[in-house]
């Protein structure tokens, strides 16, 4: 099935159908996606900047991750079910969108930095000056800045 | 309602918008790059006022005293109001009748000043002790729901109709 199918099956479906008559769902939903994530940057920024060391929250950055995440993945789940339905509005527009096919690949990407991090890195916060946390740090800001700035862009492209 | 038409009015074609809109205007990318630069902003926003809201309601960080949560996140609150205010007031630069003219920029107005208000009122009163006094937890959830509605009424400006008789 192309992603063409794909497009054309979402665009049929009762949400999609929903969100094109309706004048004010899809602006709810993109506030929920606004709101959940603020709380995903604001929160993984956080700890982005603890790793570079620009804030000094905590010593302990493993206990200071434990804290924030139920905040990090409460927004991520919001914004990717707001993001998801906003999707079916204009399947096609979106898939043909190089924002939006750039936002997807960065995320899966920040997926798989999420994934080095935790096995890889996070080991190593415990050692002082030690410069991978550092660079995570620097690729994770960099890499959810850009997503919100496609998403953004987006906007004015679709 | 007349005296909120006049100020609207009266923002929309004061000197300084007025000098300020063809700077935002002069490339397609620079109000995106302001929107963006806002949205950090809430970020900034919604974490800080998260964290003092869930330190009231002793849901995060309940092993540190108030005082230390809230002298590390009103400051940096304070910093991201200011953030908002000079990309917003940009944003608005760029197409003054778009915001101005519409009920739910001054919804939203009102809302953030509310919003601060109670979100200040609660941290004095949960700072008294280190498990918050009810009052404290209640403006606490209050606040909360008072900046979603700030976000809300902010996402809503790109979809509400102008005043009858507005330009644009």
């Amino acid at each position: 099935m192309s992603l063409d199918n794909i497009a054309g099956r979402l665009a049929q479906t009762p949400l999609a159908i929903a969100l094109t008559d309706s004048g004010w769902l899809f602006g709810a939903v993109e506030a929920v996606h606004v709101m959940g994530l603020t709380l995903v940057l604001g929160s993984i920024g956080l700890v982005d900047l603890h790793l570079l060391g620009v804030v000094e929250c905590e010593r302990d950055t493993a206990a200071f991750i434990r804290r924030l995440l139920p905040l990090t993945w409460t927004g991520f789940v919001v914004a990717a079910l707001a993001g998801t339905t906003l999707v079916f509005a204009n399947p096609q527009g979106y898939f043909d969108n190089l924002f939006f096919r750039g936002k997807i690949l960065l995320l899966i990407v920040a997926g798989l930095n999420v994934a080095v991090f935790h096995r890889f890195v996070q080991p190593r916060t415990a050692v002082s000056g030690a410069v991978a946390p550092r660079v995570s740090g620097a690729v994770s800001l960099a890499l959810w800045l850009t997503i919100v700035s496609f998403g953004r862009w987006i906007g004015f492209t679709i | 309602m007349a005296s909120l038409v006049g100020l609207a009015g009266w923002l929309a074609a004061s000197p300084l918008t007025t000098a300020a809109t063809p700077l935002v205007t002069a490339r397609a990318w620079i109000v995106p790059a302001l929107q963006v630069v806002h949205i950090v902003g809430i970020a900034v926003v919604v974490i800080a006022t998260a964290l003092i809201n869930l330190r009231t309601l002793g849901l995060i960080d309940a092993d540190r005293p108030q005082r230390q949560v809230q002298a590390v996140w009103f400051p940096v609150l304070a910093c991201a109001i200011v953030v908002l205010a000079l990309t917003g007031y940009l944003l608005i630069a760029s197409e003054p009748a778009r915001a101005l003219f519409r009920t739910v920029f001054w919804v939203k107005l009102g809302l953030i000043v509310l919003a601060l208000v109670v979100t200040g009122v609660q941290g004095r009163l949960a700072r008294r002790a280190d498990v918050a006094p009810p009052t404290a937890r209640l403006l606490a959830v209050a606040a909360g729901l008072l900046w979603v509605g700030v976000i809300f009424a902010g996402r809503w400006i790109a979809y509400a109709d102008a005043w009858p008789g507005a330009s644009a």
